[in-house]
């Protein structure tokens, strides 16, 4: 099976679930009201981005999300790397952390809503939370994943420190710290998400819930497909990124 | 001086945080409505316990019905993508891509569905814990020790004797590790939709509360769902160890390379 191949199937089965997702509501089969059928979501899609109400809440849910990401990510990333620089704080921290990372963090979000009200602040506090774990841990594999006999040989050879640091350390951790941007951007959009759909008054999430409770489903598959399309791109974008950076590896 | 064992450095770690959670509010350091000391919130436990309970068994039940979709769906799914090999390399990839889309937004859709009772809770939270049983179900079922299933074979085992001897009992371990983060992915689901949209449940105990600023009960819930969570997790940690014998049977594993197997990146992003 070539890769060209395994493209076209999955192409083609695609296109059997959306001409499936066509054909069954307009027949009937399936309840129109309850799933609408793809061409009406589509033109759906179109009329909604044309809203001002929706551009508004692209813009809001955008900067929560950047703003999230811009404080988890280096601050997780600080605390990782001194986690698995410093032996002795490792050994007291990484069993915690396993502990706090297997607690669901959504449950904390009334914590925040208390403390901070239901504004931009609170979206952004309760997003980071949510993703500053997974940097944490990752940043620990990262600096993990640098080999000693590659520092050793480095050193031996009379490398500073920066040398060290540019040449052995930032590209053994550059698949990993990529690997971790995407993944924290998953936890971060989802971390936004569950903010804006609990308690919001603006921002994609809290469209998306008041589509679902006024029971306009037309509009809110549009959104979903819409906020899909965004994440799944995103991913993939990184993703291509990162089987460049560790070509080298293998 | 010698330092402190980081076991004892962990237990003062938590002894001070529970000493804090009292001692902050009560002093007035952080507002009461932000937090309620420790002891008013163990006392709304003690005194609406019943009310607790019988959110905590809705939930359960939820919880329960969840679980058996998503590890019924999961295991089997895991066995057909990681055992045909045309299935593997035609839809890993696209579940490792679909894994970015936050699932919580289908949730709407769920409710919009199927109402706002149980049904859709149970619905969502199956659909978020199958695709980690799916994965590492997968995983495990490819990273077999050809050997083994070699082995059987040329001392003339049947395919079904095949599954039930070597298949099954090689793979346990790892469909073991998909189960515990998939049955904790079902409490976060779960608890999440009734905090979202529901009329019943310990989620909907934390959003009821909220609304009506009543800090002490609403960290009641919260510790309710914490001491849940983690018997969770110890326990099913407990069913890995036990049966971490088969393991040599299999290939060595630690999780995380079950994870880069499976294409699946991390669990819960909740």
């Amino acid at each position: 099976m070539t890769r060209f191949q395994l493209i076209a199937i999955r192409l083609l089965l695609l296109a059997l679930v959306l001409t499936a997702w066509q054909v069954l509501p307009r027949n009937g089969i399936i309840n129109p009201l309850l799933l609408p059928p793809f061409s009406d979501v589509l033109s759906t899609l179109w009329e909604i981005l044309g809203r001002p109400q929706v551009h508004e809440a692209i813009l809001v849910t955008s900067a929560e999300v950047i703003v999230a990401f811009v404080i988890a990510v280096p601050l997780g990333a600080a605390i990782g790397v001194l986690i698995a620089e410093h032996d002795y704080a490792g050994q007291i921290f990484k069993p915690l952390l396993f502990y706090v990372f297997s607690v669901p963090k959504s449950i904390f979000l009334p914590m925040f809503i208390l403390i901070m009200g239901i504004g931009f602040q609170q979206k952004v506090a309760y997003a980071a939370f949510s993703t500053l774990f997974i940097v944490i841990m990752s940043a620990t594999a990262a600096v993990e994943s640098v080999r000693t006999d590659h520092v050793l040989v480095a050193r031996s050879f009379g490398a500073t420190r920066w040398q060290i640091l540019t040449r052995v350390y930032v590209p053994s951790m550059m698949p990993i710290l990529l690997e971790t941007l995407r993944i924290s951007m998953i936890f971060n959009f989802t971390g936004v998400m569950i903010a804006e759909m609990y308690a919001s008054r603006t921002g994609l999430g809290y469209l998306i819930a008041n589509w679902g409770e006024n029971f306009q489903l037309p509009q809110l598959f549009a959104g979903v497909i819409l906020l899909a399309v965004v994440a799944i791109a995103f991913n993939e974008a990184v993703r291509v990124l990162e089987h460049r950076v560790s070509a080298w590896r293998t | 001086m010698k330092r402190p064992a980081p076991a004892t450095v962990r237990w003062l770690i938590l002894a001070g945080l529970l000493v804090f959670w009292e001692l902050f509010p009560r002093t007035g350091i952080i507002p009461e409505l932000f937090m309620p000391p420790l002891s008013k919130v163990l006392a709304v436990l003690a005194k609406d316990w019943r009310e607790y309970a019988s959110e905590l068994a809705v939930t359960l039940y939820e919880v329960a019905c969840a679980m058996l979709i998503a590890c019924g769906a999961g295991i089997l799914a895991g066995a057909l993508v990681g055992g045909v090999a045309l299935l593997r390399s035609l839809l890993l990839p696209v579940f490792s891509s679909l894994y970015a889309v936050p699932l919580v937004i289908l949730y709407p859709i769920f409710t919009a569905w199927f109402g706002i009772g149980s049904e859709s809770k149970i619905i969502f939270a199956g659909v978020y814990g199958f695709f980690p049983v799916m994965l590492s179900t997968a995983a495990g079922i490819r990273t077999i020790d050809a050997q083994l299933l070699l082995a059987a074979r040329s001392m003339g085992a049947t395919l079904p004797q095949q599954i039930a001897r070597v298949i099954i009992p090689a793979s346990i371990p790892t469909v073991l590790t998909g189960l515990r983060l998939g049955g904790a992915l079902t409490i976060i689901g779960v608890v999440v939709s009734e905090m979202l949209i529901s009329s019943a449940g310990i989620g909907y105990l934390v959003t009821r509360y909220r609304t009506i600023l009543d800090s002490a009960h609403v960290f009641g819930a919260i510790v309710v769902i914490l001491l849940l969570s983690i018997l969770f997790d110890t326990f099913a940690r407990a069913v890995e160890r036990r049966t971490l014998v088969w393991q040599t049977a299999g290939r060595r594993q630690k999780a995380g390379e079950v994870v880069q197997i499976a294409g699946s990146p991390a669990p819960a992003p909740v």
